[in-house]
């Protein structure tokens, strides 16, 4: 029985690596914009720089690693392979890597034909994964809450994205487009109905595997992915009737849902029956809080508009939710995972009957653990960078850079182990 | 742990990988033949099902309210 432990048909480790190796150096960019462009980048949302270090997190950092974990993660949660993923994982991370350079750099340097190739990149490498993954998933039955879960969030990535291609190529030919009302359309759909609910979907599978909670409830579990879908399209619904009142109850819907799955999931985190507090348990901690708060600062000002329009309110909330939520769950995934697959990889490598090295020698808490403390810090300093720019905003700007250079620094040491007992096991099959 | 469905049951809930996969298979080396066990998860084992159609076993998945997937495997 033991030679069945070895895993067929797992997409070799190179397929995720890349997307998770490149994502921290779009942080570190995003880091070093706020850094050059100081206090003036955080003057409103709207800042062509703001725009710019907003696009190189969501689509250079978390848009990147979350395609790259789903090469890897889709036989897992859902038994499916993409069809030779090594050069689905080639294309996609070449596509995506340059329209958010395209993507930014247009922002940054208001270059319409840089927004354009950017729209045409990204819209044209999506679209192709979207094809590829959506004819894998399209024969499997949603057995499980999270395959429901992937199914529909991939349909809140085409909404996201054929939002922001419409949006990039308005803003770079001029088209006049209600771009206020679009813009948030395009945010709750990148980070609602295709962040949240993958996320939501993963969680459903990670959370009580890696952190040993109690299982999410099945009914919920079943009605997240729609409930959030549905929003979103009642949304689209009202910003084309033009109702504001209407937007507003649907985004405090949206925000109450997002809160609900991240209480929920504190309450399991809650019940968990390992001890120590790994970096992953601190990096969801850090991920819930940020997210919970974000959440309700976007409750509050759907029941008190003006709120909004406070200096420093829109961007404190968006730090928030993405360094703060999104980013911090998303590293502390990428902890487990990066040295899980190492392992599993050395370990259909090996000879039946010895170990693979332990997964701690391949990343080891104490590095994990100190990075968190960067990104913590960092964040803080985003925060408070957000009231007082004046002072702040460069020093914040490099907090974030660091943050973002350790995690590759971490991410790079397991990936050159990995390698390193790679070439021990060839020598030593040599030998023998 | 005695189930209604079967007496060989793995409780993998709170266990971490690849544990629940190696038990697993620790417990199918011991049935005897018409026998069934039962696997116990918070999640459904896709690499381990495929594992099982490999080897001639055939199974029967069931998801609780509490979000326990419960795998009934036999062959």
């Amino acid at each position: 029985m033991q030679a069945m432990l070895a895993f067929q048909n797992a997409p070799p480790f190179a397929a995720p690596l890349r997307f998770f190796l490149t994502a921290p150096l779009f942080s570190l960019a995003a880091g070093l914009l706020l850094l050059a462009g100081g206090p003036e980048l955080l003057a409103s949302r709207w800042t062509p720089g703001l725009l710019a270090a907003t696009h190189l997190i969501t689509v250079g950092f978390m848009l990147q690693v979350m395609l790259g974990a789903l090469i890897q993660i889709l036989p897992v949660v859902a038994g499916v392979n993409l069809g030779d993923p090594l050069r689905v994982a080639r294309w996609l991370h070449a596509g995506l890597s340059a329209g958010a350079l395209l993507l930014a750099g247009g922002f940054l340097l208001s270059q319409p034909a840089a927004l354009s190739a950017a729209a045409l990149t990204l819209g044209l490498t999506i679209t192709a994964f979207l094809v590829v993954s959506g004819q894998a998933l399209a024969g499997v039955p949603s057995t499980s809450p999270t395959i429901r879960g992937l199914k529909v969030a991939l349909t809140g990535l085409a909404g996201a994205v054929g939002l922001g291609v419409a949006l990039a190529l308005a803003i770079a030919h001029g088209w006049a487009v209600p771009l206020p009302a679009l813009t948030d359309l395009h945010v709750g759909w990148a980070l609602g109905g295709w962040a949240g609910i993958l996320l939501a979907a993963m969680a459903f599978v990670v959370v009580p595997m890696f952190q040993l909670t109690p299982g999410y409830p099945a009914r919920p579990s079943w009605w997240f992915p729609r409930l959030m879908i549905g929003l979103m399209l009642v949304w689209a619904l009202a910003v084309y009737l033009d109702s504001a009142a209407a937007i507003r109850i649907i985004q405090a819907a949206v925000a109450l849902l997002g809160i609900a799955f991240l209480l929920l999931t504190l309450r399991l985190q809650m019940q968990r029956r390992r001890a120590r507090a790994d970096a992953t348990y601190r990096y969801w901690q850090l991920g819930l809080a940020g997210a919970i708060l974000a959440l309700f600062m976007a409750l509050t000002a759907t029941i008190w508009p003006p709120l909004a329009d406070l200096a420093g309110w829109s961007p404190f909330a968006g730090i928030l939710l993405l360094v703060g939520g999104f980013m911090s769950f998303i590293i502390g995934m990428l902890y487990k995972i990066v040295p899980f697959l190492a392992w599993l990889h050395l370990q259909n490598q090996v000879k039946p009957g010895k170990p693979a090295p332990n997964m701690s020698k391949i990343m080891p808490d104490a590095a994990m653990q100190r990075q968190m403390r960067a990104h913590a810090a960092a964040l803080a300093l985003l925060l408070a960078a957000a009231i007082q720019p004046e002072w702040l905003a460069r020093p914040a700007g490099a907090a974030l850079a660091l943050a973002s250079g350790w995690l590759f620094f971490n991410l790079q040491g397991a990936a050159l182990r990995y390698r390193m007992h790679l070439q021990e096991l060839d020598r030593e099959t040599r030998v023998a | 742990m005695i189930h209604p469905k079967t007496q060989h049951v793995v409780d993998a809930r709170y266990m971490e990988p690849p544990e629940p996969f190696v038990q697993t298979m620790e417990m199918l080396d011991t049935l005897k033949p018409g026998e069934k066990m039962l696997l116990l998860l918070f999640r459904e084992p896709h690499p381990l099902y495929k594992v099982l159609r490999q080897n001639g076993y055939t199974y029967e998945t069931e998801l609780l309210a509490d979000g326990t997937f419960e795998i009934l495997i036999w062959r």
